[in-house]
This record gives C-alpha cells, structure tokens and sequence, in this order.
C-alpha cells in the first residue's frame, strides 16, 4: 500500500515544488536503480504518459464556462471506444438513471456534463497513464485508489460547502506519479537486470511519484488547483492558493486508502491525522465520511481497469 | 473524560452575539468562557456570511466605479474571471478581523475554547474537542449563540455544486454565466445586486409581491429597478414546486404556474434556521416552540431564567450582525443586574445592496398606521451635487415626521452610503431631534449627508402648505 506520509521527511519540511531532490535513504546506500531514478528525474528524463487529445480538451472543458454539452457528446463521439466506455459506466449501478442510457447524447443529457466530463477524463486517463504490461496487480490498485479518492474527495467538499466542482478531479489526479514511476522502475530494472522487489518498489512509488507527478501536471498543462493537489496534499500547510483543495485531498487519499486495505490501514489509523482537526472535522463527521463507503464502491466498480 | 471546570458564565458560539456576551460578562469581572465549533472566532459572520459576501460585494463597487470611469479606462471584464480573483482579498479581510476579535477577547480575560458544545444539565456544559475528547464546564449562567444556518428544503436539494446556498455559493470555481436566486430576503438581494453588478444574468424568483417585503416599498422600487438596469428579472408572487438538474448544463426551477426558468447556477436563500440540534437541550429543560425556535423573553432569557439565548438562532429576521451583538449585551447585562438600556428599539437595519438600503424608525406605511397623515419628506439623489459629482444618482432618502411635520419618526434611505448615511438619523431620533434641526443645521458641501437637509426642507414646504390649507378652512 502506498504511504504518503514519507514524503514530509524526504522534503524535509520544504515544499515539494521547489525542494532539490533528494535520496531517501542515506546516500552512500542508495541503490542503483534509486540512483538511476533521481538522475532521470532530475535530467526531466522520464518518460511521461500521453495526456489523450480526447482528455486535453475535455479538461479545457471542465474549466471553460462557455462549454456546451453539445460540444463535449462531440468530443466524447470522435473516440469510439471511449464513448463505449462512457455508456457503459453511464448504465452502471453508480450513476444509472431511472431509465438505462442508450446513446452519448441520452448520457450527456442524464447525467449531466461535469459528470460526463470526470467519467470522459478518468476514462480517457486511464488507457494512458495505468499502463504497466506484467504489473496488472500494482496498476489495478493504484487506479482504484485514484477513483476512489476522486470520490470521497467529491464527498469531503459535499461535507465542508467548498469547491464541490474541483474536488474530483484533484482527488483522482494527486496520484498520478505513481503509475509513472512504476512504469519508469520497472523499465530500469530491466536495464540494470535487478529484480524489482515489492518493499522497494513501495518505497520508491512514496518516495518519488510527487516530484514525478508534477512533471505530469506541467506536460499535461493541468489546472491550478490540480497542480497544488499533486504537490502538497501531503505538507497541505506550504499551499499557496488551493489549500482547501490540497487538504481535501489529502484526507481523501487517506479515505481511499482505508476503503481499498481496511485492515492494513484500518479506522483507528485513518483518523490518526491532523487533517482531520485542520479540516475542522469532528468524530460525528468522520463517521459521515466513513459512511459513504457504498457510494465510493459503486464508482470504483463503475470504472475497472 | 478531564475533570470539570468551574465558569460564572459559559457562552456557546463567537459570533457576534456570543462575542459581545462573553465581552460584557468579562468586563463585569465575570470568570466567562467562550466556546466555538469552528476553528476561529466570528463565526458564520466571518466565513461564510457577512464578511465573504462583503468583500466580493466590494469588488464588484469597484468593478462599477471603473465602469462609471469608461471614457477614461477601455475595459470589459473577462467572463471566465475565478472567483477566487473576486475574492482575492478575502484572506487578509478574515485574518485581521480573527486578529483583532482574538485580541479582544484577551484582553478582556475571556477564555476561548475550541470544540462542540451540548449541554448535559442546566449547569453543565460538554465540551467535545474536534479530537474527540471531551470535558464538562459548569457555570451560574449559560449563553447560547450557536447561530444559523440555511434552511433546507425537500423538493430543493442542494447540492453544492449547481444548486448553492449561502454558505456554499462562493465557492463556485467561475461566475456563473446565469443565476436563478429562489428568496426575496436580504442574503438573497444583497448576492443578486453583486452578481449582477458583475455581469451575472440574475432572476430572483420569491412568494412574497415584492422583495425585502418589510422595507419601505418606494426605497426597494429604487433597488429594483438597479437590479433591472443590469439586466436581472424579479418573478415575484411565484413559488416554486420542484428544482432539478437537467443534466446537460442548467439548473431548472419549475413554478406552480407551470413556467420553467433555466440558470447554470442556482443560490436557494429561503430563510435561515437556528443551529440548535447539537445543543441537546432537553439536557437543560428547554424545549423548542412549533417553528423549532427556542422561546425567549425580551432579554433572550429562557424558561430555565440562567439560560439565555441571543442573536440568529433566536430566528427573528432580518438576521443583523448589528442585532446579534445588541442581543449578546442585553443578555449578559440583564442576567448581571446591570442597565440594559433602551438602545434595542433603535437598531439601524443595514443592508448591503447595490445601492445599499438602510432603515430607521418608522416607515411611511408604519407611520400612516400609527398616525393620522404623516408627512414624509423626499430627497432624490438627482438633488444632491455629491451625487451627480460621483455618479451615484441612483438613491432616495425619505424623512417620516408626525403630522405636525415637527418631530421625526423615521428615516429610510436607498443610495451610496446608506448605511452609513443611517447613523445621523438614528441620533436624531434617540435625541428626540425635531425636523427643523435638518434644517439649521449646516453640512459640508458636497455630501450625500446633504440629503438630510433637502428632504428636511421637503417636510418644511408641506407643513406650510398644510398649516396654509389649515388656516383656509
């Protein structure tokens, strides 16, 4: 499971934005493939998902108020197994409607397009950044915890009154180093010929997916307040402007990461946090979160991988 | 479970109302505790009410003065401008407003606590920390100012994203191309006169014939017809049976009279409710009345006579910061023994329209209810050179006096700095100030305090006549 707690002391108190880059343990123990890692992230030199065309514009979408819902079935139509995904998760238990959703523009019109846009986007995402040939497993559970943060951030905001319409996608993307640098690890395994254990892989997946993610956000041109999620929902306190945001995301991950190993990361461990006071969020509030765990699943399962 | 602490007076909530109590009580060498849910002082006032909507309201003043200035300055302002750019001076404005209450409440010796009060007997107070943990406070007496909330409504269901209500409503990422505003009350003027000074095509949409229904009627047409300069619509005298999302890119408000208005965004202000469910206050004896208010006498003291209550939750409207405070004092003041005063029967109303509105006293209608041909004075802003000077015509000051013309009953104003205007008639009137006082009185030139003056003069002219017709007879 990840750990997001690591990163404060791999910053060492200093905001991931402009903190050099650093290793995590001792540096004359660093091992090869970690030393390989921080060089290719300090030369710019991984490799990064294709940010799809469909899911550009969409974003520019999400964020342009002269958007119409015409223009975004358009969008959603040029990419044909998309808009059959797009049905598809349109007609699943988490959002089906009263009647079932036959055609994008009967989608659009049902459910509506900021949801269509986050189910077009997560979509779209998906095929391209969770992506990993031979590491099923790992992928599988980082795209669950990505939606399911997506959603209880959504629930978190419901909760709290605040910027309900960006939460998702904050929620969804904060971890999008960490396919990343898995794909990146494993192809430099293969390069160094070392085995890729699941201890190290762990440790470098928290050590480095924010650094990693933030070069996403900047190749992907993601919004403001997505790019801040990425880069503080650990150290919540260094957020310049979208603080509200980077907590709400950081508590979602915890949620997520609750929902997805509620054993390994069980409820006491979850509410062991200060975003939970730094949220202003009481036990009785906790609970109300904790609650939503059916709504979370049904979006989990609405989009597999 | 830490052991109890021992308090002469505990006061839940530090809005207005509660600050003032915890204030009086502590200058009266009272040991007071003041107990706050959220994690700074003010409460709703600060966060999500007064001052939020204060400070974008400002943005948009400013955003007309440079409209006012066009000749001078080409400029349109973007549509996709974020809110958060409206808003960019909210934190400082909250920072040194928390800044100076903390300050305050130190000063004086109040205890300030943070976490969620309920009340466990009529003398015990739980105090529950945002970690859990929890502490029982005893005290001789017992403020409740937990404050209010939006009402919420079945077939209206919020949802913080396309459907707002006040609380949530500056959070919206973008200004919203349309605003439909389901309410006709003061949260829901003053948000439609910003937004649609801001470019936002606004419908108010109310039960009630006309909005601010307990305004004087000729001081709100001035407001309505700014609404209506800016392009936004009032359908008043509707109610609306369903609200609902169609799923594409509008909010649809569907009226009894089968008519359907669509908007990108929605801001339901139909009323507040009392904050009152944590309270627990079956604990203490006190129950609520029929409409879910606690019953309280003109003290805010309640059946159990140390329990008292002040400010919004009492859900008297309109909610005025100004009234909250007044409530926390008299309160505090009454329990203690100490004069209350009379001040509670002249509390300006202030609201923060675009022109702001401010009341006084009696209104013409009010007057006319209590006396036989009341005279009432006018004073056009059109009169006024500072006025014209600014740009700032759009306004109207009315002097009620009693049929005499000679002493003044009341005063209403519509126009810039209204509610500062206000202040010089509330003198006049807990003065006993006659209208001739307007009249002798010399002001700077020029000003809208001017105003005075004119409207006095107006009085002066129809006394003339009146005595002329009297003499007639």
């Amino acid at each position: 499971m990840y750990n997001d707690d690591n990163l404060a002391t791999l910053t060492c108190g200093v905001s991931p934005m402009s903190a050099e880059l650093v290793p995590m343990s001792d540096p004359a123990s660093t091992s090869p493939l970690e030393q390989l890692l921080i060089e290719r992230i300090r030369k710019g030199a991984i490799e990064l998902p294709l940010l799809p065309q469909v899911a550009s514009r969409i974003l520019a979408m999400v964020y342009d108020p002269d958007a119409e819902a015409a223009k975004l079935a358009a969008l959603i139509h040029q990419d044909q197994a998309l808009a059959a995904h797009v049905i598809r998760i349109a007609n699943s238990p988490a959002y089906m409607t009263r009647n079932p959703v036959v055609s994008l523009q009967h989608a659009v019109s049902m459910l509506g397009m900021n949801l269509m846009s986050e189910l077009a986007f997560s979509a779209s995402i998906k095929g391209s950044a969770f992506k990993v040939p031979g590491w099923d497993g790992e992928v599988k559970s980082l795209w669950h915890y990505s939606l399911a943060s997506g959603a209880y951030a959504k629930e978190i905001a419901r909760m709290r009154r605040f910027n309900v319409e960006s939460a998702y996608l904050c929620g969804l993307l904060h971890g999008i180093g960490r396919p990343v640098v898995l794909q990146t690890l494993v192809a430099l395994s293969k390069e160094l010929g070392t085995v890729l254990t699941q201890d190290v892989l762990h440790q470098l997946l928290d050590g480095y997916y924010i650094q990693v993610g933030l070069m996403v956000a900047d190749d992907w041109g993601l919004p403001p307040p997505v790019v801040e999620s990425i880069g503080f929902h650990v150290d919540y306190h260094y957020a310049k402007t979208a603080k509200q945001e980077c907590m709400t995301t950081c508590l979602a991950g915890r949620l997520a990461k609750h929902f997805l190993d509620s054993e390994g990361f069980d409820e006491a461990t979850v509410r062991e946090h200060p975003i939970f006071a730094d949220l202003n969020l009481y036990p009785k509030d906790i609970d109300a979160l904790l609650a939503h765990k059916d709504k979370v699943q049904a979006v989990v399962e609405a989009m597999p991988l | 479970m830490m052991p109890a602490s021992a308090y002469d007076i505990v006061v839940v909530g530090s809005g207005p109302a509660g600050q003032k109590a915890a204030i009086q009580g502590a200058k009266a060498g009272k040991k007071v505790v003041l107990i706050e849910q959220e994690p700074g002082i003010g409460g709703n006032c600060v966060y999500r009410g007064t001052i939020p909507s204060k400070t974008l309201r400002e943005t948009a003043v400013q955003f007309e003065r440079l409209k006012r200035s066009n000749e001078v300055f080409e400029g349109k302002m973007r549509l996709d401008v974020p809110m958060s750019v409206l808003l960019h001076r909210l934190d400082e404005v909250v920072k040194a407003h928390e800044c100076y209450m903390a300050g305050q409440l130190t000063r004086n010796g109040v205890t300030y606590r943070h976490g969620r009060a309920r009340l466990l007997s009529p003398h015990e107070v739980q105090l529950e920390t945002v970690d859990g943990a929890c502490q029982t406070l005893t005290a001789d007496m017992i403020v409740l100012a937990t404050g209010s909330r939006p009402s919420s409504i079945p077939q209206i269901p919020v949802d913080h994203e396309h459907v707002l209500d006040s609380d949530s409503i500056l959070s919206m990422i973008y200004l919203p191309r349309s605003l439909t505003i389901l309410g006709g009350g003061v949260i829901a003027c003053e948000y439609a006169a910003t937004f649609a000074l801001l470019g936002v095509e606004v419908t108010i949409i109310d039960r009630a014939k006309r909005p601010l229904p307990f305004m004087d009627q000729e001081i709100v047409a001035v407001f309505q017809r700014s609404i209506e300069r800016q392009g936004g619509r009032f359908y008043s005298g509707h109610t609306v049976t369903e609200v609902s999302w169609d799923g594409v890119s509008s909010v649809v408000a569907r009226l009894a009279n089968g008519m359907a208005v669509k908007s990108e965004k929605m801001l339901v202000a139909l009323g507040r409710q009392p904050n009152v469910e944590e309270l627990n206050l079956e604990a203490a004896g006190l129950s609520l009345d029929e409409k879910g208010h606690l019953p309280v006498n003109e003290y805010g003291q309640t059946a159990v006579p140390h329990i008292f209550a002040a400010g919004d939750m009492l859900g008297r409207p309109p909610a005025l910061a100004s009234q909250a405070m007044e409530d926390g004092r008299r309160a505090v003041s009454h329990a203690l023994g100490l004069p209350v005063g009379d001040s509670a029967n002249q509390v300006p109303v202030g609201i923060y329209t675009i022109p702001e509105i401010a009341s006084i006293g009696l209104d013409e209608e009010q007057a006319a209810d209590r006396y036989r041909g009341p005279i009432v004075g006018r004073a056009p802003f059109t009169e006024i050179a500072k006025g014209q000077i600014t740009g700032a015509c759009e306004g109207l000051l009315k002097l009620v006096a009693d049929p005499s013309g000679e002493r003044l009953l009341g005063v209403q104003i519509v126009g810039e700095h209204a509610t500062e205007l206000i202040h010089l008639g509330q003198m006049a009137l807990q003065d006993g100030a006659t209208i001739d006082r307007f009249i002798d009185t010399i002001f700077s030139f020029p000003t809208f305090a001017e105003a005075y003056r004119v409207a006095a003069l107006d009085i002066l002219g129809q006394r003339r006549k009146r005595q002329d017709q009297a003499q007639a007879a």
